[in-house]
């Protein structure tokens, strides 16, 4: 274990609490989570593109209301730990895996810990009823303590699957891995397409995307 | 500045920090709104302080951006006087309108125009780049907003929901929208050619085949397999005949 990835411990806490708990400054959306995790590890290169991937994916979340949704911030910070060092199109599709699988983890631990809050507001309903300024904060504070635990845990596990995957053989295998590349690259685009399109689907809104997606279209195809 | 207005702009920054089932935020709002109580009559150990408190502590939740402005609001009305009753009505009122228009100002609106356009820059010059064009500008609307939710509910207290048909808000729900819808439709094309740059014309078209089907799970022929359910199968599909073949 390098002092890096002691980093990336802090960095995927950091992560993980800005989803949700702390700030919200958007510090958990993968191109920024995968860069930083990247460049911590001297590759934001392949941090950045396994960060634009997840990004993708997160475009199909719309988090309102109490909706819970997949954790990708540390998702991206677990791919690009995976992709970082590893050669080209042969880490990006494995990189990508891992960290679809630490963000559908960290959704079901974004559950268990609103559970043990909502229990916890049961236990205490006297005291904060009564509206004492020592029970709310304390209330509060475990709140907090439960997502620094969870967020580091979620860090913890993803690394520790990043750094198995790095070494699984298949990662050497080119076919394999290139053509888990090219699936996880092409889910991606889906799922950004089809989150944009239930989002505005029925307004008028659409129109505008669709005329993005044309001008994008030959923009690329012009390259 | 008014005491306690610093201190509880910065607690909304951790207002969903214990979000629960039972009363959602409505925990944290209380722990946001308490340093703008404190200057209620007879302080921390009066009754108006302990009512208020016992009031705030109930059921709340809003966009977390706007939630300040309701802390405003609210914490105004109490300091103004007004009846239990009425603060009870004006923060509940609030929850609806606040949820709405920041769902639709920022979720549907900077969110997806700051990602897009993060995701843009991301492809045309670096990683870096786009992650920190992202960053600037989002933030650049989000603390701004938070801090301008709220001033304004401090300041119109009862009144607030006047801030809410306000005209940079009305133009910004109305202008937003199709700008991110705009920046991610371009995104989404040009992403996808600097992502596959180094693959070969079939390859591409793969890709661009699995991009529609994922459209098409989604969209009918099993819209709860999407996302990340559909990127998980097709990569553990994809992993397996790679494998055996």
């Amino acid at each position: 274990m390098t002092p890096e990835w002691g980093w990336l411990v802090v960095w995927g806490t950091v992560v993980g609490l800005d989803l949700v708990s702390v700030g919200q400054f958007m510090l958990a959306r993968p191109l920024v989570a995968g860069t930083v995790a990247g460049a911590i590890l001297g590759d934001p290169l392949a941090g950045g593109t396994v960060g634009a991937i997840l990004e993708l994916f997160a475009l199909d979340v719309l988090p309102i209301g109490g909706v819970r949704y997949p954790d990708y911030g540390v998702g991206a910070v677990a791919a690009a730990a995976t992709a970082a060092g590893a050669p080209g199109a042969l880490g990006t599709g494995l990189a990508v895996c891992a960290g679809l699988v630490v963000a559908y983890v960290g959704e079901w631990m974004m559950f268990l810990i609103r559970q043990a809050n909502t229990r916890d507001v049961r236990r205490h309903r006297d005291a904060l009823d009564a509206g004492t300024p020592g029970a709310v904060t304390a209330f509060h504070l475990r709140g907090l303590a439960r997502d620094v635990a969870r967020s580091a845990a979620l860090t913890v596990g993803g690394l520790a699957l990043a750094w198995a995957v790095y070494r699984w053989p298949p990662i050497a295998e080119v076919r394999g891995a290139v053509l888990v590349g090219i699936v996880v690259i092409g889910a991606g685009l889906g799922a950004a397409t089809a989150g944009v399109l239930r989002a505005v689907g029925q307004t008028v809104t659409v129109r505008w995307f669709g005329l993005g997606l044309i001008v994008g279209v030959i923009w690329t195809l012009s390259q | 500045m008014t005491r306690g207005l610093g201190a509880s702009w910065l607690r909304t920054f951790l207002l969903q920090a214990s979000f629960n089932y039972d009363r959602m935020v409505g925990v944290g709002w209380a722990w946001a709104v308490e340093p703008l109580l404190r200057g209620l009559p007879g302080g921390r150990d009066g009754k108006a302080y302990r009512a208020a408190m016992r009031r705030a502590v109930r059921f709340f939740n809003a966009h977390p951006y706007l939630a300040g402005m309701a802390v405003g609001a609210v914490a105004r009305a109490e300091r103004d006087g007004l009846p239990a009753d009425q603060v009870e009505r004006l923060r509940h009122a609030l929850v609806g309108p606040l949820g709405s228009v920041g769902d639709k100002l920022i979720w549907a609106g900077a969110m997806p125009a700051a990602v897009g356009l993060g995701l843009l820059v991301a492809a045309q010059i670096s990683p870096v780049a786009g992650a920190v064009v992202f960053l600037l500008g989002y933030n650049a609307v989000h603390l701004t907003l938070r801090w301008w939710a709220l001033r304004e509910g401090w300041r119109r207290g009862k009144d607030v929901s006047r801030a809410l048909t306000a005209k940079g808000i009305k133009r910004g729900m109305r202008v937003l929208g199709p700008i991110g819808a705009l920046l991610v439709g371009l995104a989404i094309p040009v992403l996808g050619g600097w992502l596959a740059r180094d693959y070969v014309l079939e390859t591409k078209l793969s890709i661009a085949l699995v991009g529609a089907l994922g459209v098409a799970f989604a969209q009918w022929i099993l819209p709860a397999f999407r996302g990340l359910r559909f990127g998980l199968v097709a990569a553990a599909v994809a992993l397996l005949v790679g494998w055996l073949s």
